[in-house]
């Protein structure tokens, strides 16, 4: 038995006519099944796990890289096979799991061509697509083998599915993109020089592929995974091999 | 391929490694990029290019690309290396170790094959795998002639 999870964006009128097309893609491919509508404060992991026990055997989350996270960071835990069905804007993973975004996304699913995903853990929760660490004086130990500093401050960006874009400068129009293996997590590591007058000009970023990472400071900083941010002094990075079940289309990154 | 790029400008610097020397460079792995500093035993499984500065010790398997303004206080292994840097420490290349002009190496070198352009510097041994052998098999018809002259002393003497 099959249950979508839409995201509250899409009760747009802007979607209607699409998942309007992709329910009837659905209905024809026979994997219709139950719709919930996720809210901010609805907390996916009960709602998931109420399901399984309703008899439930994939859960498809239907949204945005925003929804993917939202739902897998509270859910990852849960023994059940996960699918995407991507639609709108901001859809990076979709292109890593090999899902193209829209009506087409339902022939992925149908096909059912299961794959095994690793998932980052920080501190203590999961994260899918980014962790995103503010621009802050910090220092980084990797693999418990190797120490990396920057005379100033340093922002980070460990990527687990989602890929990595940034531009050399602000008038930089070329934007560069690192898609991020399985296997590892990848960090990025941008530091900050001063500007001549005020404010700070971006270095080209390192990049260390790793399974285990610690970032220490000696003042708060600001940590954002999957969009949830929050403050700390000691963060502790790793690896969760093959943690989420996860429906993938041929043209996967990985 | 991790580094992809839209304009693909990245990806020609990337291939341009590729064309030094015989080993897949494509496969960026590890990068250290500029004002970052390294301390520690700094090892990867990939290729490595630094940009930045590395203290402690270097191993790669792969390729290690040393660039221009970079700078590395540590012994060395790699499978295969381009050095347009500074080097302190001693280097052990499996193939091929290739030194442009910018090149500046302060310690012993260990390598099959060397390539050094007009320009590098270097201040240290240089040991090479292949002569040691030539040098042996050298020696050794050498040590059986002088016990075929020590054998033959006595006869001449009888």
């Amino acid at each position: 038995m099959y249950v979508y999870i839409y995201d509250n964006f899409l009760r747009q009128k802007k979607y209607s006519s699409l998942i309007k097309a992709m329910e009837i893609s659905l209905t024809d491919y026979g994997i219709a099944g139950k719709i919930l509508r996720l809210n901010n404060y609805t907390d996916a992991k009960q709602v998931i796990e109420d399901e399984i026990k309703r008899g439930a055997k994939t859960i498809v989350i239907v949204g945005n890289d925003g929804t993917l996270g939202q739902v897998l960071s509270r859910a990852a835990t849960v023994d059940c096979t996960f699918g995407f069905l991507p639609v709108g804007g901001n859809n990076t993973i979709g292109e890593v799991l090999g899902i193209p975004t829209g009506v087409e996304a339902c022939d992925v699913l149908s096909r059912r061509r299961k794959e095994r995903l690793d998932v980052g853990w920080m501190n203590n929760r999961y994260f899918i697509s980014q962790l995103h660490v503010y621009p802050a004086k910090v220092e980084v130990l990797y693999d418990e083998r190797f120490r990396v500093t920057a005379s100033d401050k340093m922002e980070i960006i460990v990527c687990n599915l989602q890929p990595f874009f940034w531009k050399k400068s602000k008038k930089d129009k070329d934007v560069q993109v690192v898609h991020p293996q399985d296997g590892k997590l990848e960090a990025f590591l941008r530091p900050l020089t001063k500007a001549r007058w005020f404010g700070y000009n971006y270095e080209d970023p390192s990049i260390f592929p790793f399974e285990e990472m610690e970032i220490k400071s000696d003042e708060p900083f600001v940590v954002e995974a999957d969009g949830r941010k929050s403050k700390e002094i000691k963060l502790k990075i790793r690896l969760a091999h093959s943690k989420i079940d996860m429906i993938v289309g041929r043209n996967r990154k990985f | 391929m991790i580094f992809q790029q839209k304009n693909q400008s990245r990806g020609n610097e990337v291939s341009h490694h590729s064309e030094a020397s015989g080993q897949n460079k494509d496969e960026v792995e590890t990068v250290v990029g500029p004002s970052v500093n390294v301390e520690g035993d700094f090892s990867s499984e990939g290729n490595i290019i630094v940009k930045g500065m590395v203290a402690g010790s270097v191993h790669t398997s792969k390729y290690l690309s040393v660039e221009q303004g970079a700078k590395i206080m540590a012994n060395v292994r790699a499978g295969s290396a381009q050095i347009a840097g500074e080097v302190k420490g001693n280097m052990k290349v499996k193939e091929v170790l290739e030194l442009t002009s910018t090149a500046r190496i302060l310690g012993d070198l260990e390598v099959k094959t060397l390539i050094v352009e007009a320009g590098a510097l270097i201040s240290g041994k240089v040991m090479m795998p292949g002569f040691e052998s030539e040098v042996k098999s050298a020696r050794g018809p050498r040590s059986s002639v002088k016990k075929s002259d020590e054998s033959e002393a006595p006869v001449a003497a009888v």
